[in-house]
């Protein structure tokens, strides 16, 4: 007796679940094209619940969100594993089925996957070249976005107008051996940092400030004079806020880094519409977009699930 | 053998570190990482002692407020260094101080306070009251007590104080590398985000050598300055016990 009462009322709830699944299209709304709507109810009974993750840094988390409650509007459940950790620790659960979709940045993640793949300036070439390094492991990279999350060079407003710099180039030109450089740690020796700063751009530094990845402490030294020239993130709101200059990169040293959807297969298989929900949200993705996502969290102190939820409305991605 | 095999390895990657002459220049170079540690640690120790010792000398010199001072100091020793540096960090952007070198010593001294004036203080108090009493019955004036009597006394014990502050402070320093100061802690902190662990080694490896040194240079500076009599004094006590 006592075990039957919680199965039936679980059958009881299974019903009422598929029952409601079933006219969750009518129920939700009513913008469907009356054409497809039966089909669409029958799908909408079959698709999958599906585990979005993040890595563990505040942008990532909000793009996370952004994918979760689009696939939510389109009728999927969602586990969220936001703010997993970094991509150590995400990309192989991702390879295991611990989730199934991920945001993602092209150049990153292929130099992650094939250590001795070329990435490129451009977005269509490394996405290519990415989608072949992980068909093997039953991935596919979804559209990328127009937004970029890549290393830039900032100059206070100060600096810029002291020594006329627009482009990266400038520096050579015009301040060649005067300015000291800050960023993190193995900035030295990374080919997108310091050493691609000599080498393609033939830039000499008059020191280097070991400080930390575009975060705080970059802030603080740029604006304290201790350091002329910082790395921060393109995407990052802290830019715009503080009014620093960009450094426009100019002979293309930074790689294609355009946030897109990593998938596994088995779960595109399953959700018929979920590459179109995901592909429709990176065609509105710009990296103007994405700064003003990040500023509403990093500086306005929103909550990554507000701030998602009012970018999707806006975007017309969900009702 | 084979265990012995990767450490030899290792120790040969850590002298060949050494030995690159890239490593003893610029602003990354030993030498001014060692310039930058020890000019930190000195400032940093020089202003916990002018804080400390005036405090812990006068009120082991009155008897009075010592289990407050004592119990307050004390506190300062329980907060871990990397909390108070952290503090430490949005307090020198307000007064416009920048990163690295200023929060670091803001750290720093309350690190070098409690050990000063808890030995300065008790230091003090432990001068044989029977001498300061043949002190007083020979006429000598407050001031000649503290000056004459009491600081010849104690001083090996305030030495020691000082000692031990030198050196939790020249072993902290380090940290300052977390918020961009120089020093030594550029090393093991620059190591760990490269992966490097000979620079790693060598980072912790001159920490170490350096805290011995100001150890040894106290040691020095105790048989220097503190009378050859009171030394007598200590020693034979050392014997009777």
């Amino acid at each position: 007796m006592k075990k039957e009462n919680p199965m039936q009322r679980s059958r009881t709830f299974a019903s009422v679940l598929i029952a409601c699944s079933v006219v969750a299209a009518a129920c939700g709304g009513t913008a469907q094209p009356s054409a497809q709507a039966s089909g669409q109810a029958s799908a909408a009974a079959a698709k999958p619940t599906v585990k979005v993750a993040s890595f563990n840094f505040p942008e990532s988390v909000i793009l996370g969100e952004i994918y979760a409650q689009a696939l939510e509007g389109n009728g999927y459940k969602i586990e969220r594993k936001l703010n997993l950790g970094n991509r150590e620790v995400v990309f192989p659960a991702l390879e295991k089925g611990d989730v199934d979709v991920v945001p993602e940045y092209l150049a990153t993640v292929l130099g992650f996957v094939d250590k001795t793949a070329k990435g490129s300036g451009d977005p269509k070439e490394t996405s290519t070249t990415l989608q072949n390094a992980v068909k093997s492991k039953n991935l596919t990279v979804l559209d990328f976005a127009n937004a970029v999350d890549q290393n830039s060079f900032v100059v206070t407003k100060a600096t810029s107008d002291k020594y006329k710099l627009k482009k990266t180039s400038d520096i050579a030109t015009s301040a060649q051996g005067q300015l000291v450089l800050g960023g993190p740690a193995e900035c030295p020796q990374r080919p997108f940092c310091k050493l691609g700063l000599e080498q393609t751009y033939g830039i000499k530094f008059k020191d280097f400030k070991p400080l930390d990845s575009g975060g705080n402490l970059t802030v603080a030294a740029l604006d304290a004079g201790q350091v002329d020239v910082g790395l921060l993130f393109s995407s990052d709101a802290i830019i715009s806020v503080k009014g620093y200059v960009v450094l426009e990169d100019d002979k293309k040293l930074q790689l294609s880094d355009n946030v897109a959807p990593l998938v596994r297969n088995d779960i595109l298989a399953k959700g018929d519409d979920m590459k179109k929900t995901l592909n429709d949200v990176s065609a509105k993705l710009t990296t103007d977009e994405l700064i003003g996502l990040n500023k509403q969290v990093s500086v306005d102190r929103k909550e990554p699930r507000d701030v998602a939820k009012q970018w999707l409305k806006d975007k017309g991605l969900v009702k | 053998m084979g265990a012995a095999g990767p450490v030899v390895t290792f120790l040969a990657e850590v002298y060949a570190w050494l030995m690159d002459p890239a490593h003893w220049a610029g602003s990354d170079g030993i030498p001014t990482r060692v310039g930058e540690h020890v000019q930190l640690s000195a400032l940093a120790l020089a202003v916990a002692a002018a804080i400390a010792l005036p405090v812990g000398i006068a009120l082991g010199h009155s008897g009075r407020g010592g289990f407050v001072a004592i119990n307050v100091a004390n506190i300062g020793r329980a907060l871990p260094s990397l909390a108070i540096l952290a503090f430490a960090l949005p307090v020198a952007f307000a007064l416009n101080l920048g990163l690295g070198f200023w929060p670091t010593f803001i750290a720093l001294v309350p690190l070098g306070i409690p050990p000063i004036l808890t030995n300065a203080f008790v230091a003090l108090r432990n001068v044989d009251r029977d001498v300061i009493e043949a002190g007083r019955g020979m006429g000598l004036a407050d001031s000649q007590l503290l000056r004459q009597l009491e600081l010849p006394l104690a001083l090996p014990v305030v030495i020691a104080g000082v000692r031990n502050a030198a050196v939790a402070i020249v072993a902290t320093a380090t940290l300052g590398a977390v918020v961009a100061s120089g020093g030594l802690g550029r090393y093991i902190v620059d190591g760990l985000a490269l992966r490097e662990t000979d620079r790693l080694f060598v980072g912790a490896l001159l920490v170490a050598l350096l805290a011995i040194v100001t150890e040894l240079a106290f040691g020095i500076f105790e048989r220097v300055a503190v009378s050859p009599g009171v030394r007598l004094t200590r020693a034979a006590g050392a014997r009777a016990r």
